[in-house]
């Protein structure tokens, strides 16, 4: 054989693996194209904003709201959905935002008073268009875009820091740190990196030996947070107290993984309180404690991914179920009003108006039926249409084998 | 366009699509969303003038073609590598059945600029003489060989177990060589 026949052979090889064009390509195409010709109307006005815009990936024109263009990717709005996978071999994605990952959490005992919930990680590959395993990493945080994710290796927390290409799978740049991470996030611009400082495994669990003497006295070892400058590697890092009983009555001890995260404007942090009269705090990047700032950020719910809509008009709530068996509110930024939308969590924007989340089958909803039985669907507010994207969770319970946990990023 | 030629246009896309889009995930070095996007950019270009298109395939596949190389005109890099060494791993590989040399192949493949890679699948997928792929890409012969030429070589820096393999054809050739080339009727 020679180098002709091997590239002959590998060419067809790999055509013919290619799965077929979707159904209703050509409307995707003619879609496209409608986009395309309303937004060069606007283009000459937009024309110097789009110069940053092209580059950081920020939605800017009505038109094209659901066309989020992080980093020169070209605008793709299709749903993808797998509803007979569970966990997804193949993209999940809907609006602006995909599975650009997700992890399956195992629990391996260290010792009989210690337990560490340890993730594995499956990242998306565009190249073959699947989910990959990628056991290098404790912890994944994928930037807006889906071509680099911050990593940090197996042993948490953490002295250094990857940034990973996710087209090749190596990582471009380490950043070391003296303070030991455990958690990442990204600002919505991608342009910079919030990363959780702690000096024990924030993934550790302590239970007393003899189960009769109670819950066990162990504060969270969060120190603060650092915040990077992606491009240039520059950092700042501010120290934040553990929090507890505090003079005002609030009690703000925190739980022993507590990440910070960016605001929807990216100028401050905040993370979760699990107290329910604070629920959250914001910080300015040297630590110091900020009021909340007056826009939908205020409404946040710790524990509930989505956050604020990509026009900011809203902010995705908590659980409701009150029109329906499983279902979640959605507040108006600007009044607080709380709006019902089917789903049991809501994780992720796919527009302003639709929202990626988990939720029961319609078979489940009876007296009695399994709350665990929850796949991922989208909602959108107003409608009672549920779109399926992935396959039901395995298990009943949250802790049992066939549960993944959804990482979802813009694309 | 109008209602048929609407019609048109979709029955063109249902028949074709699957197989233009195997051609874009190959000019895309493997990349399955990469390859969506081109073909999506050449048909949304034919839908603007379709009703002045003779040959929609042939329109199309050019555009694919040349889009292709503009972006390599452009410098737009957005999925290429440039890799100073091949990487450390592979030169241990014993890559000695034809399965695993193809897996090389096509990493080396994804490696490989877009123009690069445009005329090897031209030339070794397409099966297009040297005198098509240089009128397809508005080049002349002389570049399409030296082109093929470069890559070839390029494909052995990038993986060296193909050393244990003849070389093509192509590389028999001087890129210098300027000898009549086939020409289709």
């Amino acid at each position: 054989m020679n180098v002709d026949d091997l590239l002959r052979d590998t060419l067809r090889e790999q055509a013919a693996e290619q799965p077929p064009a979707g159904p209703g390509f050509a409307d995707w195409v003619l879609a496209v194209r409608r986009r395309r010709r309303t937004r060069r109307l606007v283009t000459v006005v937009a024309a110097a904003v789009a110069v940053v815009a092209v580059a950081v990936g920020v939605p800017l024109l009505d038109s094209g709201k659901s066309d989020v263009r992080p980093s020169g990717v070209v605008g793709r709005d299709r749903t993808s959905a797998h509803p007979d996978q569970s966990p997804p071999r193949e993209l999940i994605a809907a609006g602006s935002t995909a599975l650009a990952a997700y992890y399956i959490p195992t629990t391996v005992k260290k010792s009989a008073t210690e337990k560490v919930t340890e993730r594995t990680y499956w990242l998306f590959d565009r190249k073959s268009g699947t989910y990959v395993k990628a056991p290098k990493w404790s912890f994944v945080a994928v930037a807006p875009g889906m071509k680099t994710a911050a990593v940090l290796e197996r042993t948490l927390p953490a002295s250094r820091i990857g940034l990973l290409d996710l087209a090749t799978g190596e990582v471009k740049r380490w950043m070391p740190v003296g303070h030991k991470v455990g958690g990442l996030s990204f600002s919505a611009d991608g342009r910079k990196l919030v990363a959780t400082t702690y000096t024990y495994n924030p993934d550790a669990n302590f239970q007393p030996a003899d189960p009769n003497v109670g819950e066990p006295e162990k504060p969270s070892s969060r120190t603060g947070f650092y915040v990077f400058d992606v491009a240039s590697g520059k950092s700042t890092w501010g120290g934040v107290a553990v929090g507890g009983q505090r003079a005002d009555g609030l009690n703000t001890l925190i739980n022993n993984r507590q990440d910070f995260a960016f605001t929807s404007d990216d100028r401050y942090v905040w993370a979760g309180v699990p107290s329910e009269e604070v629920n959250k705090l914001f910080y300015d990047f040297t630590g110091a404690e900020v009021p909340a700032p007056q826009n939908g950020d205020k409404y946040l719910v710790s524990y509930i991914d989505a956050g604020l809509s990509p026009d900011g008009k809203h902010v995705a709530g908590d659980f409701a179920g009150e029109a329906w068996t499983t279902s979640s509110y959605v507040i108006d930024s600007a009044t607080g009003e709380k709006t019902e939308i089917h789903g049991q969590e809501l994780l992720a924007w796919a527009d302003d108006k639709s929202l990626v989340a988990w939720d029961i089958g319609k078979g489940d909803s009876g007296a009695g039926k399994s709350e665990f039985h929850a796949r991922l669907v989208l909602v959108t507010i107003g409608s009672d249409k549920e779109v399926p994207l992935s396959g039901f969770l395995g298990g009943s319970t949250d802790v049992s084998a066939g549960r993944w946990k959804p990482v979802f990023a813009q694309r | 366009m109008d209602a048929e030629g609407l019609e048109g246009f979709r029955d063109f896309v249902d028949n074709r699509s699957s197989a233009l889009l195997r051609t874009a995930v190959l000019l895309s070095g493997g990349d399955r969303y990469a390859g969506e996007d081109l073909l999506q950019n050449a048909l949304a270009k034919a839908a603007g003038r379709w009703e002045r298109i003779d040959e929609p395939e042939a329109y199309v596949r050019q555009i694919l073609y040349r889009q292709q190389v503009s972006r390599w005109r452009l410098k737009w890099r957005r999925r290429e590598l440039t890799v100073a060494e091949p990487p450390e791993t592979r030169a241990d590989t014993d890559a000695s059945s034809a399965a695993e040399l193809r897996v090389v192949m096509r990493e080396a493949l994804s490696r490989l600029t877009a123009r690069q890679r445009t005329v090897l699948v031209l030339r070794y997928f397409e099966d297009l003489p040297e005198a098509d792929v240089a009128r397809l890409l508005g080049c002349s012969v002389g570049t399409v060989r030296s082109t093929t030429h470069r890559s070839l070589a390029r494909l052995r820096v990038l993986a060296p177990e193909l050393a244990a393999l003849g070389p093509a054809d192509a590389e028999f050739r001087s890129s210098r060589d300027h000898s009549p080339v086939e020409v289709r009727p």
